[in-house]
C-alpha cells in the first residue's frame, strides 16, 4: 500500500505515525524533508559555558564522574556537547583527580 | 621570584591515628614557615574511599593544603617528607596560581563585557524603550 505512491506527498501516514515514535532502523516513509528532519538533533550546550566556569576544579569529583564513561574514559566532546576549550580544561582537571584517586583510570574489576 | 600558588593533597592510611594526622601537617606547616611561604587554608576531607587500590588499601584520609610560595624548592622538600613518610600513600602537588590568574582574567573580561553591553545596545534599544515608556 504505501508503495503505490512514490512521488505524491503522503499527507496523513507519516505525521500520524511520528509522535508515536517510529520503528527503529530504516528511513521512514513520506516525502524527503521529513526524512531529512530525523537527523536534526538537539543542540547540546557546553555545561560549563552555562555555568560560566573559568577554572574546572579537580577536586569535585561529583561533577568529572559525569564526563567519564563508566569504564574510565573520559567522555568526548561529541558526546557531552562540551565546548573544546572547557574540554581542554576538563581533561587536565579529570587526569588530576584520577593521580590522587578521587577518579579511576580504569574501573577496578 | 614571583609568589606561586599550589595545591597539597595527600592521602593516609584510614588507620592512622588523629594525633598522628595533626603531628604530620605540623611539621609540614613548619617547613613552609621556614621558607617563608604562607599556608593558606588546611583541609582535612577525612576518610574517603579511593577510586583504585592504593598500596592495598581501598579508602584514604584526605588532607588538603594550599599554599603559597615564592620558593620552589620548598615543594620539593616537602615532597621528599611527604614520601619518606610511613603513613602517607599518596600525595600531589600541583602549582596553580597561572589558572587562577587566567579565571581572574577571564572574569574580568565578562564584567568588562557586560558593563560595555547596555551602552552599545542602548541606541537601539532607546527607541523601544521610550516607545513601551510613552505607550
Amino acid at each position: 500500500m504505501a508503495e503505490e505512491h512514490p512521488v505524491s506527498q503522503t499527507p496523513a501516514a507519516p505525521p500520524a505515525a511520528a509522535p508515536s515514535g517510529r520503528p527503529q532502523g530504516g528511513r521512514p516513509p513520506g516525502p524527503h524533508r521529513r526524512g531529512k528532519r530525523q537527523f536534526l538533533r538537539k543542540k547540546k550546550v557546553c555545561r560549563f559555558c552555562v555555568e560560566k566556569v573559568d577554572l574546572i576544579d579537580y577536586k569535585k569529583a561529583d561533577v568529572l564522574q559525569s564526563f567519564i564513561q563508566e569504564r574510565g574514559k573520559i567522555l568526548p566532546r561529541r558526546m557531552t556537547g562540551t565546548c573544546a576549550r572547557h574540554q581542554r580544561w576538563l581533561t587536565v582537571a579529570i587526569k588530576r583527580a584520577q593521580n590522587i584517586a578521587l577518579l579511576p583510570f580504569s574501573a577496578e574489576l | 621570584m614571583e609568589e606561586r600558588l599550589y595545591d597539597l593533597i595527600f592521602i593516609l592510611r584510614p588507620d592512622t591515628p588523629e594525633a598522628e594526622i595533626d603531628k604530620i601537617i605540623a611539621t609540614l606547616q613548619h617547613a613552609v614557615e621556614e621558607k617563608h611561604a604562607k599556608v593558606e587554608k588546611v583541609e582535612k576531607w577525612g576518610a574517603r574511599r579511593l577510586a583504585y587500590r592504593v598500596k592495598k588499601l581501598r579508602e584514604g584520609f584526605y588532607v588538603y593544603m594550599v599554599l603559597r610560595s615564592s620558593h620552589g624548592e620548598l615543594l620539593k622538600e616537602l615532597e621528599r617528607r611527604l614520601r619518606v613518610s610511613d603513613a602517607v600513600i599518596k600525595y600531589l602537588t600541583i602549582r596553580l596560581d597561572e589558572e587562577v590568574k587566567r579565571k581572574e582574567k577571564l572574569g574580568r573580561r565578562r564584567e568588562r563585557r557586560a558593563a560595555r553591553r547596555p551602552k552599545k545596545a542602548a541606541p537601539a534599544a532607546g527607541a523601544e524603550q521610550t516607545a513601551a515608556a510613552n505607550g
